[in-house]
């Protein structure tokens, strides 16, 4: 039987370990499965519910019965696949080597505290990507290296404004017309110039929400997969905006 | 090609005491921040770097290239960089607080303006169809020799426009014949180096992946294909002169 001072730093433990989960990009049904096994192997049972900036966690204590809950918010983390496997791969190994709390909190503090990808290095990387982005939808090699430059700009002034704190929608829609409007530059080339408009601001193109929306979607989680399907959809919307504000301003027959 | 030579000949005729007084002011703050970096004058150069970068969005491309095709782009991409200057401004960012290094490469810059119109002069050229100290590239060039040789902590994203111009300029070799705008592009190759090794140094205390030495070697060989490909172009142009004569 737990006391309570070990049921509320199990379920606190917990919640923090959800909501570090939720936040890196990872989908409901994984979640709630992680968080319960992370509990079972402390000999509590975990029930959640979740939103997309909140999630509900209640801690049983399966001997003596007694309950509680928390509501904890989602923190904006930049989405991270390895994060997501080292976090999921912690609940397994508290359940095999059966660690004590003190022991999975210290691991998880050591995966938490993994260094970052260098923004430059992510800059560089996303604008190789773009660019083979625009040659596989055909562009020419002038073209992607229009939309490499493009995108170099376009992610640096999203990086800088993100640093700023300014309105997610707002950094979306301002960093799809500076993209676009420098692959613009692509029409004054004989080139794929339509490509390299069209493929300028894909590196906006919320991935992650839109492929966890419909997973959780199928796997019971209406609610939240509606929610991220809808928040996708509204930076979808965004970068629509900041293409067709360039389309209108450089070559209004296009739009 | 006409056109283009057409506009610039216009430009340069309408516009060359404006130019002059611009290129006259650009040397004394680049004087006085060297001497005397005071808030003042750094205030001066950013104020300075924004109305140049005005003056390429609405006098030469708003005005005088509007026979040109897309020349709206072009002058919202400059006013885009104006603005940058503004809001550089605005928050105080410590983007012009001398540093004291590189300044050979920097002062190099910094006579490049001057020196595009010798070249244009020497390729055979005559005033006013010729390049000149206040168009786009040579006020590019100026703009990568003030953030190499004052910037403290460099404007990333503004480095990033100079680049993507850098690119575009580089098509101006072939499409109007103006060898003088490899000199841009000879610039930008280290100059980009140089800002993201920069950036590098400053937050070397922040452990991040992947290391410090395996980014400087990625960058030095992006920016050295960079350069092959810039090299590459720059002896098919030779080919295309040897071709023509």
């Amino acid at each position: 039987m737990k006391t309570q001072r070990e049921l509320h730093d199990t379920l606190d433990f917990i919640a923090t370990y959800a909501s570090y989960l939720l936040g890196s990009g990872v989908h409901t049904s994984r979640v709630f499965r992680n968080s319960q096994r992370l509990g079972a192997s402390q000999g509590i049972d975990i029930q959640l519910s979740s939103s997309l900036k909140n999630i509900i966690l209640t801690a049983r204590d399966t001997e003596g019965g007694e309950a509680l809950t928390r509501v904890v918010g989602i923190p904006a983390l930049p989405i991270s696949f390895e994060r997501n496997s080292d976090l999921s791969a912690l609940s397994w190994d508290a359940v095999d080597e059966k660690l004590s709390l003190d022991e999975i909190r210290q691991r998880f503090d050591r995966l938490i505290d993994k260094p970052r990808m260098d923004p430059i290095f992510v800059l560089l990387t996303v604008g190789l990507a773009n660019a083979s982005f625009c040659g596989l939808f055909g562009g020419d090699l002038t073209a992607s290296a229009i939309v490499f430059t493009a995108t170099l700009v376009g992610f640096a002034a999203k990086q800088r404004m993100q640093a700023h704190g300014l309105n997610h929608y707002l950094i979306v829609i301002a960093a799809a017309f500076i993209a676009s409007l420098c692959a613009s530059a692509a029409l004054r080339f004989d080139c794929t110039a339509q490509i390299a408009l069209a493929t300028s601001p894909l590196f906006l193109v919320p991935g992650v929400p839109l492929i966890n929306g419909v997973i959780d979607i199928v796997e019971g989680h209406v609610l939240v997969g509606v929610s991220r399907l809808i928040n996708a959809l509204l930076l979808i919307v965004c970068i629509a905006i900041g293409l067709g504000a360039t389309l209108l301003m450089v070559k209004d027959s296009l739009l | 090609m006409e056109t283009f030579w057409n506009t610039i000949a216009a430009y340069n005729a309408a516009t060359w005491p404006a130019q002059l007084l611009l290129t006259l002011l650009g040397i004394m703050l680049v004087v006085l921040l060297y001497r005397h970096p005071t808030a003042g004058v750094r205030l001066a150069m950013k104020l300075f770097m924004a109305l140049l970068n005005f003056w390429i969005a609405g006098v030469y491309y708003l005005i005088y290239c509007e026979p040109r095709e897309y020349h709206g782009m072009l002058a919202l991409f400059w006013a885009v960089m104006g603005t940058l200057w503004i809001y550089d401004l605005a928050v105080g960012h410590a983007s012009l607080h001398r540093t004291s290094r590189r300044n050979g490469f920097a002062l190099l810059l910094f006579a490049m303006p001057l020196i595009y119109p010798l070249v244009s002069l020497a390729l055979g050229r005559t005033f006013p169809e010729m390049t000149s100290p206040v168009m786009p590239c040579s006020v590019a060039v100026f703009t990568i020799g003030v953030m190499l040789a004052f910037s403290e902590r460099v404007n990333i994203v503004l480095a990033m426009f100079l680049c993507h111009w850098a690119l575009i300029g580089l098509s101006k070799v072939y499409l109007f014949g103006i060898p003088e705008d490899y000199l841009l592009a000879c610039s930008v190759v280290p100059a980009l180096y140089l800002f993201f090794r920069e950036y590098i140094d400053q937050h070397r205390s922040q452990v991040t992946k992947p290391s410090t030495r395996v980014l400087n070697t990625l960058l030095l060989v992006l920016c050295l294909l960079i350069g092959a490909f810039f090299t590459v172009t720059l002896l098919h142009q030779f080919d295309l002169y040897s071709e023509t004569i």
